[in-house]
């Protein structure tokens, strides 16, 4: 099943069109998406790092991994929110650009990966300070994945 | 303020300006470490802030989260400083005349005032509000201010695109 019909049809959607003639709606959404981007890559940072063992040991890895949910879950919302509406603006120029075709996929497996890691390590009940081998390989998996969202989303504008 | 503008121009024309700027793939890869590297600077300064106006990690201590994050912080700051410099080199002359571009100097120079009014007052007693879930009305106005520079320094650098 290809998805061009859907992408036809968002390219005439209200939003679409709104999004595509405004003159500045599509800087606005773009600077918040780099705004948020900060903000959550920032928190997916220092949340793999704690997982990987490496500083914070005064905070246990599942009680991080509780008190760090709100903003890591509400940030990849608003990521994907805004760049929804970025993508709107010119669904057919996106479809055929390899980019972001790399960081659909790339950011479907992040979400993923990172979030199922993240709960896991939220519901365990650990209180050793030792970060196991999988954490530690499952948190170096999710930096790099989100690394590759990032620079692949970089590389959209270019191609 | 003419003698700044002969300085980014006489920037402009030296060897390595030159070839940042006529490079197919120089100027987009600086451009992308730069971006990526506001994850490091900012992300991690605005969960400090956060912390500050005690919205998250409520229980942990000002200072450990100072701690473990300041030296991704400054790691970030500087692969923003140097690539942003190159940036800089490669455009000077233009970036001389964009509004974003001196808005965001403006904006840099603030945040660094902030962050050090920031050290030389309130957090030198951090000992007596460590754990604090209401941290001293000094520390939530600096991150405040914190948050606000930085969100006007990202919009800013890249508006400077924008305007080119």
């Amino acid at each position: 099943m290809s998805l061009l019909p859907f992408f036809h049809w968002l390219a005439v959607t209200h939003l679409g069109i709104a999004m595509r003639d405004s003159t500045w709606a599509f800087a606005i959404v773009e600077i918040i998406h780099l705004v948020v981007l900060a903000i959550f890559g920032g928190s997916v940072l220092f949340l793999d790092l704690r997982f990987m063992g490496l500083g914070f040991r005064s905070v246990s890895a599942p009680e991080m991994a509780r008190e760090m949910l709100p903003i890591t879950a509400g940030g990849a919302i608003a990521m994907f929110l805004t760049g929804f509406l970025l993508l709107i603006s010119g669904p057919m120029r996106y479809y055929y650009n390899t980019p972001f075709r790399a960081k659909m996929v790339l950011f479907f497996s992040a979400v993923i990966f990172h979030f199922v890691l993240q709960a896991s390590i939220a519901r365990s009940r650990t209180q050793s300070d030792r970060a196991t081998v999988v954490h530690r390989v499952s948190a170096v998996i999710s930096l790099l994945l989100w690394s590759a969202v990032g620079l692949s989303g970089r590389a959209i504008g270019y191609f | 303020m003419l003698k700044l503008l002969h300085f980014c121009q006489w920037i402009y024309q030296t060897p390595l300006s030159v070839s940042i700027r006529e490079s197919t793939w120089t100027f987009p890869i600086i451009e992308t470490i730069h971006t990526l590297g506001i994850v490091l600077v900012a992300g991690t300064i605005a969960i400090f802030d956060v912390r500050l106006l005690g919205l998250l990690l409520k229980r942990t201590r000002v200072s450990h989260i100072a701690r473990n994050v300041l030296p991704l912080t400054w790691t970030g700051f500087g692969v923003m400083f140097v690539t942003g410099l190159l940036l800089f080199i490669s455009e000077s002359a233009t970036n001389y005349f964009n509004f974003a571009f001196r808005i965001k100097l403006l904006l840099l120079l603030l945040v660094g005032l902030n962050t050090l009014l920031f050290h030389l007052t309130v957090y030198r007693r951090v000992e007596s509000w460590d754990l604090a879930e209401v941290t001293p009305l000094h520390a939530r106005a600096a991150a405040t201010c914190s948050l606000l520079l930085w969100t006007g320094i990202i919009i800013s650098g890249r508006m400077i695109a924008y305007l080119h």
